[in-house]
């Protein structure tokens, strides 16, 4: 039994353990989808669904099919589901984590580039970015000119430039793992994320990407909903950069 | 300043408001961290029906000329100072939960693995 293990973590010593995270509420329809194309093509990687306490047969769904899940009882909200993730990230010994979306938005055939660029530019924080090449899925109009702003916004914080500053998709190393784990936003949370990121002095690059739209299911953000999104995320921007503001003199 | 009748009667409102609290406290309701604020401000209420001057005098510190409305804004920041006590108490509660729930979910991970493996390997030694 010890052979066999030592054996195991020698293997995984072998290549940089990557975790998938794949955060899904009510996702039950795209969930089956997402995750067997990350088993049957992509095996090398790790995975786990973190089951945002879905109403729906999402968990049924897990079961049958023996996946890899943590089941939060009551829903936290994106933010408090990725960050579990990344908290089972640290305490699994993880070296690289990644997010991507529970309703198969993300293409996972992208992240063995986006680890090779991270490697080679060293780079903290690696974001799947639409709008680099501007290929596939672009969503509304409305919605880049409310990216652009946050884009912008981000840069004026920071003097860091990302594109595609809510894109979902991104992976971070080990000690990006370890921050976010302790400290992620609640809800809404990837350019405040990005915030932290920069705060921290990590380095941030955007690797092009083509995401698909969604297949099934809406997106969390409905236009009722954005005018709220706009001015939290803004608040929440904000807030981050002063609070780190005197930390970041040292 | 006051009538003696009014006085007896906010005495024993404020008498009331104190049994209350004592009775949530001892009947551990209320977390006594949480309810020093409203003793601080049974005292106060208590001072201010025997010694209205003080009131006054402190309401003139301030600049403002009306007793009444001065009685008003004190306590409308008063109340004020309580709901962002409060609010700041949900938010630390909110992020205690969700640490909470973030490490039950692993624990449960492990337990269903735990359990899997338990189950495989009294069904191999069952077949054996």
């Amino acid at each position: 039994m010890e052979t066999i293990r030592k054996e195991l973590v020698g293997k995984m010593d072998e290549s940089k353990k990557v975790l998938i995270i794949i955060p899904a509420y009510n996702e039950g329809d795209n969930i089956e989808k997402v995750v067997d194309n990350l088993i049957t093509n992509f095996p090398q990687y790790d995975y786990v669904i973190v089951n945002d306490g879905s109403t729906d047969h999402t968990r049924k769904v897990c079961r049958e099919r023996g996946y890899e899940v943590l089941h939060l009882p009551i829903n936290m909200g994106i933010g408090g589901a990725v960050q579990t993730g990344y908290r089972y990230a640290r305490d699994n010994d993880y070296e690289i984590a990644v997010q991507i979306d529970g309703d198969g938005q993300h293409d996972v055939g992208f992240l063995a580039q986006m680890i090779q660029s991270m490697q080679k530019e060293q780079a903290d924080c690696v974001i799947g970015s639409r709008f680099v090449e501007k290929e596939g899925f672009q969503s509304s109009g409305v919605r880049r000119i409310g990216i652009k702003f946050l884009s912008v916004l981000g840069w004026i914080l920071t003097g860091v430039k990302v594109k595609d500053i809510t894109s979902g998709y991104r992976l971070v190393n080990r000690r990006f793992i370890n921050i976010f784990a302790e400290d992620y936003p609640t809800d809404y949370p990837e350019p405040e994320a990005m915030v932290i990121t920069a705060v921290h002095k990590g380095k941030i690059i955007e690797y092009p990407v083509v995401m698909r739209d969604r297949e099934n299911g809406t997106s969390s953000i409905t236009l009722k909903k954005s005018v709220y999104y706009m001015f939290k995320v803004t608040l929440a921007m904000l807030i981050r950069r002063l609070s780190f503001g005197v930390r970041r003199q040292k | 300043m006051i009538p003696h009748t009014l006085q007896v009667t906010l005495s024993i409102a404020v008498i009331c408001y104190f049994i209350i609290i004592l009775y949530y406290l001892k009947k551990k309701m209320l977390e006594l961290k949480y309810t020093l604020i409203w003793l601080v401000a049974g005292v106060i209420m208590g001072i201010m029906i025997y010694f209205p001057e003080l009131l006054v005098w402190f309401v003139g510190q301030l600049g403002i000329e009306s007793n009444m409305n001065g009685l008003y804004i004190l306590c409308i920041a008063f109340i004020m100072m309580i709901l962002m006590t409060l609010t700041s108490i949900v938010s630390r509660q909110q992020l205690k939960i969700r640490i909470l729930v973030q490490e039950l979910s692993m624990m449960e991970k492990r337990i269903r693995e735990l359990e899997h493996d338990t189950e495989e390997r009294t069904d191999d030694r069952e077949s054996v």
